[in-house]
């Protein structure tokens, strides 16, 4: 007779004292570094430039590709943007890049067509590229992705808190709701999945007019964005999210001038570190390197 | 302690379900033409807005299509149809008026204690406003209004526009009776939260991976806060169709949540704080969480007096 499931509940994050239970407690493994163990901490790169977007709606595409070279050159070490690409991605690879089709903040289709435009010109050939969202599953090169790129706007989100990059691979399931649970706290389960594990290469936060506060049954208003002018992006998705997380934390403290916490709580994020060893979320394990224009920066 | 039934006596629950079986077809068609009626009496203009031409509809199976995310609210509320219409002003941010048809004002109370923060307005049964959004309920009707980008010009359309819809609904609507089962003292009226699904539960206080008190659509429940001397205490009510239901949920909830629980059906959480849990026929009340063991046990008192 198999186990039976035991039922989590408020009072096991109680005990651990903190958002997130032990991964054993799920009846899923720890993954990660093997204890008395530190790995490094987790490079991510904050571009910023003011001249890029004047708020919701504008975009300078050629700011925003050259934002994007900077990052990634910086990100890796890399001499030139091309070679910051020859890193992560080879000609034989078929890469689908996972975007997000959200009506009022979609991912910028200039910023997929730079993506795209720099695969082709490492030599990835054009059929073994797509960008898609929520035909991902039935999607041809996606089922047979060798790699993937994630690049999604940050938001606030009604079941989540935040809309994240851990969260975007949630189109990779076939119940999305059934992640929903305690705010959508097991998000980074999926990550585990067949067809997502240890494919992404580059995780892009699109941080240019982000979504600070929703409201209504759209969860929107452009009344609460504003021109951020940025782009978070780093290899580890749980670092970069973190790092999007605080400022738009810093955002709402600001606007509503008290403390405003992101309702609910984007659980996710710290869950997707110490339950699901997806990366890093402590600030003091994320190595920030900020570059460009630094006003209002809020981190 | 004997408690009044919340519900029907079993015959006469029978006797509805076969009313409403054979209601169905005509009742679908009811509710549509309804929204629909109401389509045609909404203004085409509001202040310097007005409506674009195409209105639409939409129904459970369609509404993922409009509402990302969020739509999983109205769906647990049961909405029936969802009518949308926006208004345009060159120059100014558009207007998007939802109107929800829940089914039944139960509903529509519902899914508006959802989120009920905001300003007070005297509109529809109870209404809201914050930066950019008017909500209210009124009969089974769950309305929204907002603005794309909050200007003064557009709060000012959206002001009129709420007034101008309120005044087409007879605000008649019927609360759920579960509510007059919450003790008065020390209620923050502002926090409650009408439910029936695991979902919407988990969304305002999290108590577990299942659902551990078989919470469904046969048991209305009602979640609340109050403030006693600067004690705090969650208290959530459950009623289901039977007495033996209720005493499975609770046995499950004991089980699951409060193994550690004393004679009283209290236990001290990890917190610092105490949970308590009492059924008496269908009605079961859950302290969730409470400042005192003493306020936990009050309110449950209380709950079964209040009859």
């Amino acid at each position: 007779m198999p186990p039976q499931k035991r039922v989590i509940t408020r009072r096991d994050f109680l005990r651990t004292g903190s958002c997130v239970v032990m991964g054993s407690l799920m009846g899923l493994p720890l993954i990660g570094q093997a204890a008395g163990q530190s790995p490094p901490p987790s490079r991510v790169v904050l571009v910023r430039d003011a001249r890029v977007t004047t708020g919701y709606g504008s975009l300078q595409p050629a700011t925003l590709e050259n934002m994007l070279d900077q990052a990634l050159t910086t990100l890796l070490d890399a001499p030139d943007p091309a070679s910051a690409w020859q890193q992560l991605f080879k000609p034989a690879d078929v890469v689908g890049l996972k975007s997000n089709v959200w009506g009022p903040l979609p991912t910028p289709a200039s910023l997929e067509d730079a993506i795209v435009h720099r695969l082709l010109r490492l030599g990835v050939d054009a059929q073994n590229i797509a960008v898609d969202d929520r035909g991902i599953r039935r999607n041809p090169v996606f089922e047979k992705a060798t790699a993937l790129i994630n690049v999604r706007p940050m938001r606030t989100h009604h079941w989540s808190g935040l809309g994240t990059l851990l969260k975007n691979y949630i189109m990779f399931t076939s119940a999305p709701w059934s992640y929903h649970g305690n705010a959508c706290e097991r998000l980074g389960a999926i990550w585990h999945k067949p067809q997502v594990a240890g494919k992404t290469r580059l995780n892009i936060l699109v941080m240019l007019t982000p979504l600070f506060h929703g409201i209504g049954p759209h969860h929107f208003s452009r009344t609460y964005t504003w021109p951020y002018g940025g782009l978070i992006i780093s290899t580890d998705p749980v670092a970069a999210d973190a790092t999007g997380a605080r400022i738009i934390q810093a955002k709402r403290n600001a606007y509503f001038g008290t403390e405003k916490p992101i309702g609910p709580r984007p659980l996710h994020i710290e869950a997707a570190d110490t339950q699901f060893g997806l990366g890093q979320s402590h600030p003091d394990r994320i190595e920030l390197i900020k570059l460009g224009w630094n006003q209002d920066i809020l981190i | 302690m004997q408690t009044t039934p919340l519900s029907e006596a079993p015959f006469m629950r029978v006797l509805i379900l076969i009313t409403v079986f054979l209601a169905f077809p005509m009742t679908l068609t009811a509710r549509a033409d309804s929204l629909k009626q109401l389509q045609q009496n909404l203004p085409t203009r509001v202040l310097n807005w007005t409506a674009e031409p195409a209105d639409q509809f939409y129904d459970p199976a369609t509404i993922f299509s409009y509402i990302d995310g969020g739509a999983e609210v109205y769906k647990a509320y049961h909405m029936q149809q969802c009518f949308s219409r926006r208004y345009a002003n060159p120059g100014a941010p558009a207007i998007v008026l939802d109107i929800f048809d829940m089914g039944s004002s139960l509903n529509a109370f519902g899914v508006f204690t959802h989120d009920t923060d905001g300003e007070v307005l005297a509109l529809g049964q109870d209404a809201r406003l914050k930066p950019g959004w008017l909500s209210f309920w009124s009969d089974r009707f769950f309305v929204s209004i907002y603005t794309e980008e909050e200007t003064p010009a557009a709060a000012q359309a959206v002001r009129a526009l709420g007034q101008q819809v309120a005044g087409r609904i007879k605000p008649q609507g019927a609360k759920p009776r579960i509510l007059a089962r919450l003790p008065t003292e020390g209620l923050d009226s502002g926090s409650i939260r009408y439910l029936h699904h695991p979902v919407v539960l988990n969304y305002h206080y999290y108590l577990a991976d299942e659902n551990i008190l078989d919470i469904s659509h046969r048991t209305p429940a009602v979640l609340a806060r109050y403030q006693r001397d600067r004690k705090e205490a969650r208290l959530l009510l459950v009623d289901y169709p039977d007495p033996q239901s209720a005493e499975k949920a609770l046995a499950g909830f004991l089980k699951d949540y409060l193994p550690d629980a004393d004679s009283r059906g209290a236990a001290l959480l990890e917190n610092g704080r105490w949970a308590a849990a009492e059924l008496q026929g269908q009605l079961l009340a859950v302290v969730l969480e409470s400042d005192t063991r003493q306020l936990a046990v009050s309110l449950l008192a209380q709950v079964f007096n209040s009859k």
